[in-house]
């Protein structure tokens, strides 16, 4: 049991390094990957390892290593990591097309969370900010 | 009375011609349309129809008075709060860290389906009838009679706040720096007077949720979106009779790739 305990927090380990500072992490992340929050072009979008794999059941070889990096973040770095690119079908725009599941030209807001999501996720401590980026104080209701 | 879960997964679509017309025609009057027919006809499956034409804009000339008679329409649905309006806002008109001329609100609707989520831009609703030039003492703000921008006159601003009370809309706030209130005036100063056609944020909005644009033109584009057959569009806090020049609508489903591109603005 102790060596199972072990094993488990070495992976942890290995995987927080594997996948960089800016990915938040679920409690059970040795089945997924987490929630991986984009920061580019935009501040910021999220997508839910466990609302694709665990909720839905969609297997991990259907992206990786075609349609997205093991890598996470990775794909941000191109310059076509656009949501013109994702209309054409590229990306996340591959399955989010309106036909496989609903369309990147609408509910917008699904998944993007925003600067306030993103200040929040990194309030709750889910998140490691950039390096040396403030995050302002939590706006109370009304202001 | 027993509620039975339907398991809609596994209904089986049957045929459309079960539903009758006039059942059809009462979908159409409230802008849906039938695409699916379950269980003997007790589940529809309908879709939006919301027509795209544009109104006649006879009836709503007189609703706006200026010449030109500025405007921003807020798609809704389409903010996703990447600030970039809040960051061009506060680099174009010197708004210092403590304060805003625009902001962004946040709604969570945690039982919705899909989308939880809402952002929900505000600014000054440059209102026609605004109660915070009646507040006043020294019309140190005052409605500009050509095109209808709320503004400050800093220097005969005493800081009294009075303003502050009397804006519903809460889109004032005290620059001690200025010593004076400050807030959005579209951009009056820094771009709209310098000849530029739009204020800084929506000039900068990635996904067409801020459009603005000339009232008084029925061949602008932010008159064309506000008066659209079957377009539900809203001002904030209407019983407050100070009809703002800030509409919202929904826009669920974005055409963003030609419409965030305002008319020749860019």
């Amino acid at each position: 049991m102790k060596r199972m305990a072990l094993l488990l927090l070495a992976s942890l380990l290995a995987a927080s390094f594997l996948f960089g500072s800016l990915v938040a992490f679920a409690e059970d992340e040795e089945e997924h990957g987490g929630d991986i929050i984009y920061t580019k072009p935009l501040k910021a979008v999220i997508f839910s390892h466990k609302a694709h794999t665990e909720d839905i059941g969609l297997e991990c070889d259907w992206c990786h290593e075609e349609t997205f990096e093991m890598e996470a973040l990775h794909m941000q770095e191109n310059t076509d990591f656009t949501m013109d690119s994702l209309c054409n079908e590229n990306y996340c725009g591959t399955c989010h097309n309106g036909d496989i599941s609903f369309s990147t030209t609408t509910q917008c807001a699904r998944c993007h969370i925003g600067v306030k999501g993103y200040n929040d996720l990194v309030r709750q401590g889910k998140l490691e900010p950039a390096e040396g980026e403030e995050i302002p104080e939590e706006q109370k209701p009304g202001h | 009375m027993k509620l039975t879960n339907i398991d809609l997964e596994k209904l089986i679509p049957e045929n459309l011609i079960s539903v009758t017309k006039m059942e059809r025609r009462a979908f159409l009057k409230i802008g849906l349309v039938i695409t699916g027919v379950f269980a003997g006809g007790r589940i529809l499956s309908v879709t939006s129809n919301v027509s795209e034409a544009f109104a006649s804009g006879k009836d709503f000339v007189d609703q706006y008075p200026y010449k030109p008679h500025y405007s921003m329409v807020i798609r809704q649905g389409l903010c996703i709060d990447c600030e970039r309006c809040l960051k061009a806002c506060k680099e174009t008109n010197s708004v210092p860290d403590y304060g805003y001329r625009t902001r962004i609100l946040t709604k969570i609707v945690t039982d919705a389906v899909g989308r939880k989520r809402e952002f929900i831009p505000i600014l000054c609703n440059h209102c026609n009838d605004a109660p915070c030039t009646r507040a006043c003492p020294t019309r140190a703000t005052y409605k500009n009679k050509e095109n209808g921008i709320v503004m400050m006159e800093s220097k005969k601003c005493i800081g009294c706040k009075m303003c502050i009370l009397a804006c519903p809309y809460e889109a004032r706030y005290f620059n001690a720096e200025r010593h004076a209130i400050d807030k959005c005036n579209f951009c009056w100063d820094t771009r709209l007077s310098k000849g530029e056609k739009l204020t800084a944020c929506s000039y900068v909005c990635p996904t067409g949720a801020r459009i603005f644009g000339d009232m008084s033109d029925p061949d602008n584009v932010a008159y064309k979106m506000v008066h659209q057959v079957e377009k539900q569009v809203w001002v904030l806090r209407p019983e407050s009779g100070t009809k703002p020049n800030v509409f919202y609508m929904k826009a669920t489903r974005s055409s963003p790739w030609d419409l965030r591109k305002q008319d020749g603005a860019r």
